[in-house]
């Protein structure tokens, strides 16, 4: 016993970038077994299979993570042993948006946790012209103006798509207070522009990054969410 | 009978009729009660039975009809001798290969081997015991994993020739036999079964096995606790059975009442074990969110549909996995992300990682593991209460190789999941058959949905503290019932069974059936 070990250099924490948080803005409990899915999931070596694996399972804790902000009621149940419960039921209808398209990656993980949920879909790009993003194509359940709402895009790199996106769920008559952002990493940068302009609607992230490169790529991010999961 | 042994020797060829006869058995008949106490040591070690003979003698016959006649007993192995021929040089293969190689020798068992193999039995752990091929000649490379026999019997011609050996024995059994009856019944066998000579046989018989029998097989007998009968034996049989019974009644324990709740019942020093708080559990315990609790809501109502109930069920149990999955060890690991950047995170360093599912309930729990470890080994457990005393009964065992292997298992992770922990009974077992095979209690992550607070969970806290037990939920009550039993087993046709309060019902009749 007479070597003492070396303590390891401290890994960054997932919001050791911004600190402390935005009311609206949450993240998962930081342990080991979270850096280590965010360290297989960013490394490049990553296989495609692994990438799918892991990020699903980040995926579904976000999800997890989003519905505990969904309101509940009291409720109570009689068990098979006869015994009773004071348990709690779930309140108020719930539906998914994803924007495309790398949005739709995290679907999957969605439904393994809310079974069955409707699905919108969003299409937004980047108009060559103004280099604004613009809306290419929406698809909502008809009565998403009664839902809440968690929107789905992997990364949160300008924030302009997602809250572009958020400007036309609000057109259909969602209240901002009932959408429910989440995303896998987000950038210092784009997460305080989207919380500046939407203060009321929370952000489920799971990991703060250092920040954008000059190509709006979050550093140090993980790439292309969409290209490494469908593409490569 | 002897058909593998060395009589083989002398085949003019190898290729001929070769077949390794079934020596090695293992019985399993009613499943294997507790082999160990309340603070979760051993108490019993297995029964060992010793059984030495000349060629011929009956050794196998005695071993069997003693098995056959013990009836209604735990699982029994027989270990024959044949299994510890020594690793052969290729000088010594060669002579095999001639016919020249003397089997019938002392030197040719690896005696200390054998020993340590029965050592490990006895003393209810795992082991590898070797595979030696009559074909070949020699030990195969993947040996043959027991664990688990109450009774042991080591059969062989030299069972009772090496000092260490005899130290394992709690029984040592001759079996006596006229010379010419065994050679008689050799002849009989080599021609009838190898199609062998008459000649060729007398021949081996005269250069190996008689000398043997005389220098070395003959004079052990004086350390035999009883000589047999090489023939019309049966009330032979019938005494030593007797006294195997007798001896395994002496051993068997019932702690099973006592564990269900264990603030009921009194210590041997006349003091009541106060009920436990939730500090003494030491439980790690699921954060109790909106979702959580709504979920539970939905599995512990009796109105649930039988969809809902799996689907939360298995959306629980995936987030239960990745709650326990922090407790493995992790390590720094510096990454490049496809941006060029270093990310410094972490990666599992645990060397195996494995899941142990006690059946049936804990299977519940496997759709939320594949979930979160879609890459190991998962192996399985069925431990069935008795059904008139409710006293655990191991009935399988099925463990994944990282465990099977000693020294792997000393540094093998397992997640051992079962839906609920009552009366603790099938989890104390469990935990008790992983720590037999060398798995160290710090590396064992029991994951549950529901513990009793005031079930056995506290017997098993202070039994093994070092496990890590992570719960989604923890319930106050354990209540006595009782529930109709089979065919009028049990007392007054019914069993008893210990519900948890409010409880969640039977989780394996809801998730199953």
């Amino acid at each position: 016993m007479a070597d003492v070990p070396v303590p390891p250099p401290q890994p960054a924490t997932n919001q050791s970038q911004m600190n402390p948080l935005p009311p609206s803005v949450f993240t998962l409990p930081q342990t080991a077994q979270l850096e280590a899915l965010y360290t297989i999931i960013r490394s490049k070596e990553t296989s495609r299979g692994d990438f799918l694996f892991y990020s699903d399972r980040i995926i579904r804790l976000l999800v997890e993570e989003g519905l505990n902000h969904l309101p509940v009621v009291k409720k109570v149940v009689e068990t098979p042993t006869g015994a009773t419960y004071e348990g709690v039921g779930f309140e108020g209808k719930i539906c998914g948006v994803s924007i495309l398209r790398a949005g739709e990656a995290m679907e999957a993980g969605l439904r393994e946790v809310c079974r069955s949920v409707r699905i919108g879909k969003i299409l937004i790009q980047r108009d060559e012209e103004t280099a604004l993003p613009k809306l290419f194509y929406s698809k909502f359940p008809q009565d998403i103006a009664s839902r809440y709402v968690l929107l789905l895009d992997p990364m949160l790199a300008t924030g302009g798509s997602a809250m572009k996106a958020v400007e036309v769920l609000i057109e259909h008559g969602v209240p901002e207070d009932r959408i429910i952002f989440i995303n896998l990493i987000a950038s210092p940068e784009g997460l305080r522009t989207f919380c500046t302009k939407y203060p009321q609607l929370k952000v489920i992230t799971g990991w703060i990054d250092l920040g954008l490169n000059e190509k709006a790529y979050i550093i140090p991010g993980l790439g292309d969410f969409g290209e490494r999961r469908y593409c490569e | 009978m002897h058909l593998s042994r060395p009589g083989h020797a002398s085949r003019p060829k190898i290729d001929t009729v070769s077949f390794q006869p079934k020596k090695n058995t293992v019985l399993v008949s009613h499943g294997r009660p507790p082999w160990y106490g309340e603070n979760g040591e051993r108490i019993t070690d297995a029964f060992v039975v010793g059984i030495a003979g000349g060629s011929g003698s009956g050794k196998t016959h005695v071993a069997r009809q003693i098995v056959r006649s013990l009836g209604s007993i735990p699982s029994v192995v027989i270990l024959s001798q044949d299994s510890f021929y020594k690793h052969h040089t290729d000088e010594e293969l060669a002579l095999a290969h001639a016919s020249a190689f003397d089997f019938d020798h002392p030197d040719s068992i690896d005696m200390p081997m054998f020993a340590a193999c029965l050592s490990d039995l006895k003393e209810c752990k795992q082991s590898n015991i070797p595979v030696y091929s009559f074909t070949t000649h020699q030990r195969l490379e993947e040996p043959k994993y027991l664990y688990g026999a109450a009774i042991i019997i080591a059969e062989g011609i030299m069972a009772l020739q090496d000092p260490g050996l005899r130290e394992l024995y709690d029984l040592k059994l001759f079996v006596q036999c006229d010379s010419d009856l065994m050679l008689a019944r050799r002849i009989k066998r080599d021609v009838e079964e190898r199609g062998r000579s008459v000649e060729g046989i007398l021949e081996q018989y005269l250069r190996y096995v008689k000398p043997a029998y005389d220098n070395y097989v003959l004079p052990s007998q004086r350390h035999a606790d009883i000589i047999v009968p090489g023939s019309n034996n049966t009330v032979a049989i019938d005494l030593i059975c007797t006294h195997i019974r007798r001896k395994l009644q002496d051993r068997s324990t019932h702690f099973r009442p006592k564990m269900a709740v264990p603030h009921l019942y009194t210590s041997p020093s006349g003091t009541t074990i106060p009920e436990s708080t939730l500090e003494d559990l030491n439980l790690t315990i699921l954060p109790q969110t909106r979702q959580l609790k709504g979920i539970f809501t939905i599995l512990r109502s009796e109105k649930s549909t039988r969809q809902d109930f799996i689907f939360f069920v298995d959306r629980l149990s995936t987030l239960l996995m990745e709650f326990a999955l922090q407790y493995l060890p992790y390590a720094p690991k510096t990454v490049i992300t496809p941006t060029e950047a270093a990310f410094t995170g972490q990666v599992m360093s645990a060397k195996y990682v494995c899941g142990v599912s006690i059946l049936r309930s804990g299977g519940a729990l496997e759709r939320g593991f594949r979930r979160v470890l879609n890459d190991v080994p998962m192996g399985s457990l069925l431990v069935q209460s008795h059904t008139s005393d409710g006293e655990p009964l191991m009935l399988h065992v099925m463990l994944p190789v990282c465990i099977r292997k000693r020294h792997m298992a000393e540094e093998a992770w397992v997640f051992l999941l079962d839906a609920q922990i009552g009366t603790g009974a099938a989890a104390f077992m469990a935990i008790r058959i992983l720590l037999d095979h060398g798995v160290k209690p710090q590396h064992i992550i029991f994951v549950t949905f529901l513990v009793a607070r005031g079930g056995g969970v506290s017997i098993l806290r202070r039994a093994f503290p070092d496990v890590k037990i992570v719960t989604a939920g923890v319930d106050d009550v354990m209540r006595e019932g009782w529930i109709a039993g089979l065919k009028g087993e049990g007392i007054e046709g019914q069993r008893q069974v210990w519900a948890m309060l409010p409880g969640l019902g039977q989780i394996g009749d809801r998730y199953y059936l």
